[in-house]
């Protein structure tokens, strides 16, 4: 090895190093450790400036929480509040990587239900923190916003927001928990082809919140695709289906033409609601329940209209 | 002859006996309701009247599906018989000539609106997959030839690869198709599946899957020439090129049928002719029905394994049969010596 050689393998080594360096935390910055819901430790600015979400509920969390102008952009399928048609764009599913980092974060939030500790490696890699929530009922969706408060530095107003959610959910728990009559519902993500959910699920707190007994609650796969025959038998006595308000009932009872003795097609209880308040697991879930109960138990509500005794 | 008239009896009782189990299997529905069922409809009316939801599950939901079952099954083995006796090698199956892979794409292509609807839509789409698996074919047939030989080693990559491309074609037009849940149909085309399964769609793919074997029955004397190879088939008297055309035509026609309305179900074509080879023999009047009834059995069966693996749920019945027939397929690859004796 000649010495030019060996000088020159030295300064490739040194850029390296100098090129590692870069990314770890700059010491005169404060940071904490926190641990996410995952129980990954990650290390986190004291106060964050700008925060990435990787999914359209922890942007709305994130809004809810209080901290919205926080926010360096939205993802590409972003599109509530109103407030995210100004921020810059970036793709998730791929995640663009390249986007994200010329944003200049300094928090990233993901949800396990979308993205993969593999994402989390290349945003380590990076030197970015990405911070992992992970919820499976409206308890814990409150919880995050609680959590997105304490992490982006504006824990009060989410207490607060997160207080009245709370408080309209326990209003429409004591509306439905007198209630002698618990129709039978299914949830329904697509008419043509039945996607539902699974055990482990929020949904089915969200329907029992709004009166209704969830038929899938106990359903052993997560994201099962049922058949025609599975409804048949268990007669659900409401169909409430995320697909749109507009919905024409007709149409369900035209895929499934053998569903005609379904309780709730027989006895026209087939409701579509708004996607985005059930598909996406956030604040916006409260106020599908409320709707849902709207359609679950439409006599509840024609009488509260009315002056009570509060 | 006496084997082969036991072979169909017994197969035939066989095919019975599994339709019934295949009809009670699903999501629970007591034996004596199933029994009340069947004797209620195929007595037109006599007996007890069934519960309705029992009369649904098992009348309109399930019994659609093992008929489809048998016609798809059948269907495909026959064919398969057909494109081997055509290339001369046990390893030809209208799955790994890239025929249903073609007729998918044709299929999808339509479905998703990227071709015009020249008759009415339950004709376009078998017509569109016909084309498709006809295109398909013929590419691989006129890639493997080379002068009056046939490389059985050109044809095996050249259908593999119009597969692929085929799919890829598919899965393109699939997805970038602006509905969420058209997603789903990649799935459908690319794997296959029983689950559409109705009474009306039955009567066209019963139709084209019949006359095929009708047809392939006249065929059988210059079939059974053509094992022996061209040139003495030709001087037997046999029409090579025309009946080797035909059966080109027969083949996608039979499949673009079958897949409209199942997707790309894969190696039925391969498995049941091979085994049913080993008992009746090569002679095509005796292999023909045997084959088809065997190949509806098999269909039969593994459709019922798929949904009793994820039972409320829907599993493509396309991986059970790959999961039999890939090992099937590299067995016989290995086995180079395999002849028509």
């Amino acid at each position: 090895m000649t010495v030019q050689r060996f000088i020159f393998l030295l300064f490739l080594f040194g850029a390296m190093l100098a090129v590692g360096c870069r990314n770890t935390p700059d010491a005169a910055r404060l940071t904490t450790l926190v641990t996410d819901d995952l129980g990954r430790s990650v290390e986190i600015p004291r106060t964050v400036e700008r925060v990435v979400t990787l999914a359209p509920n922890l942007t709305e969390i994130v809004f809810t929480a209080g901290a919205g102008h926080k926010l360096a952009g939205a993802t590409a399928v972003d599109n509530y509040p109103p407030a995210v048609e100004a921020l810059p764009r970036f793709s998730v599913l791929p995640i663009d990587f390249e986007a994200i980092v010329a944003l200049k974060p300094d928090l990233v939030l993901a949800t396990d239900q979308v993205n993969t500790l593999n994402d989390a490696a290349t945003f380590d890699a990076l030197g970015l923190p990405v911070y992992f929530f992970s919820y499976n009922s409206l308890e814990g969706m409150l919880q995050s916003v609680r959590t997105a408060g304490t992490l982006l530095g504006t824990s009060a107003r989410a207490a607060i927001a997160a207080d009245s959610l709370d408080a309209a959910i326990a209003a429409l728990r004591r509306l439905t928990d007198s209630l002698e009559t618990r129709p039978t519902t299914l949830f329904l993500i697509g008419d043509e082809t039945l996607y539902a959910f699974g055990q482990g699920n929020y949904i089915h707190d969200v329907i029992a919140l709004a009166g209704g007994e969830s038929i899938t609650v106990e359903f052993e796969t997560r994201a099962p695709v049922l058949n025609d025959e599975y409804v048949l038998t268990r007669k659900p006595e409401v169909i409430v289906g995320a697909f749109g308000e507009d919905y024409d009932p007709a149409k369900l009872l035209a895929l499934h033409p053998t569903w005609d003795i379904v309780p709730a097609i027989r006895n026209g209880r087939v409701y579509g609601l708004n996607p985005d308040h059930f598909l996406r697991p956030t604040p916006r879930l409260v106020e599908g329940a409320w709707r849902m109960a709207e359609r679950l138990h439409p006599a509840l509500f024609q009488a509260s209209e009315e002056p009570v005794e509060p | 002859m006496k084997k082969l008239i036991l072979l169909i009896v017994g197969l035939l009782l066989l095919l019975i006996v599994s339709m019934g189990v295949a009809v009670s299997v699903g999501e629970e529905v007591a034996l004596g309701e199933v029994y009340r069922v069947l004797w209620h409809r195929l007595s037109f009316g006599q007996g007890a009247v069934p519960d309705a939801t029992a009369d649904r599950i098992v009348w309109l939901l399930r019994m659609p599906r093992v008929l489809l079952a048998l016609l798809v099954g059948g269907g495909l083995s026959i064919i398969g018989a057909a494109m081997q006796t055509l290339v001369r090698n046990p390893l030809a199956e209208p799955y790994i000539l890239g025929i249903s892979s073609g007729a998918s794409a044709g299929a999808s292509l339509f479905y998703l609106g990227f071709l015009p609807p020249l008759l009415s839509k339950a004709l376009s789409m078998p017509l569109a997959a016909f084309l498709g698996g006809l295109v398909a074919i013929t590419i691989v047939y006129l890639v493997a030839r080379s002068g009056s030989r046939l490389s059985v080693a050109r044809l095996l990559l050249a259908g593999v690869a119009m597969a692929a491309l085929m799919a890829s074609i598919t899965s393109f037009v699939t997805f970038s198709s602006p509905d969420p849940d058209k997603l789903r149909a990649v799935l459908f085309w690319l794997l296959g599946s029983l689950h559409n399964a109705t009474w009306t769609i039955l009567p066209l793919p019963a139709l084209v899957t019949l006359f095929g074997l009708l047809v392939m029955l006249g065929l059988a004397r210059p079939l059974d020439a053509m094992l022996m190879g061209d040139e003495p088939a030709h001087n037997l008297g046999v029409p090579v090129e025309a009946t080797k055309r035909l059966l080109i035509v027969l083949a996608a026609l039979v499949t673009g049928a079958l897949v409209a309305t199942s997707g790309a179900i894969g190696f039925v074509g391969l498995i049941v002719p091979h085994a049913v080879r080993t008992v009746v023999g090569v002679t095509h009047r005796r292999l023909l029905p045997a084959c088809f009834l065997a190949g509806a059995l098999f269909l039969l069966w593994a459709d019922l394994a798929a949904r009793a693996l994820l039972p409320s749920e829907q599993l493509p019945v396309g991986i059970i049969t790959a999961l039999c027939g890939v090992p099937f397929f590299l067995v016989l690859l290995r086995r180079s010596e395999y002849g028509f004796g």
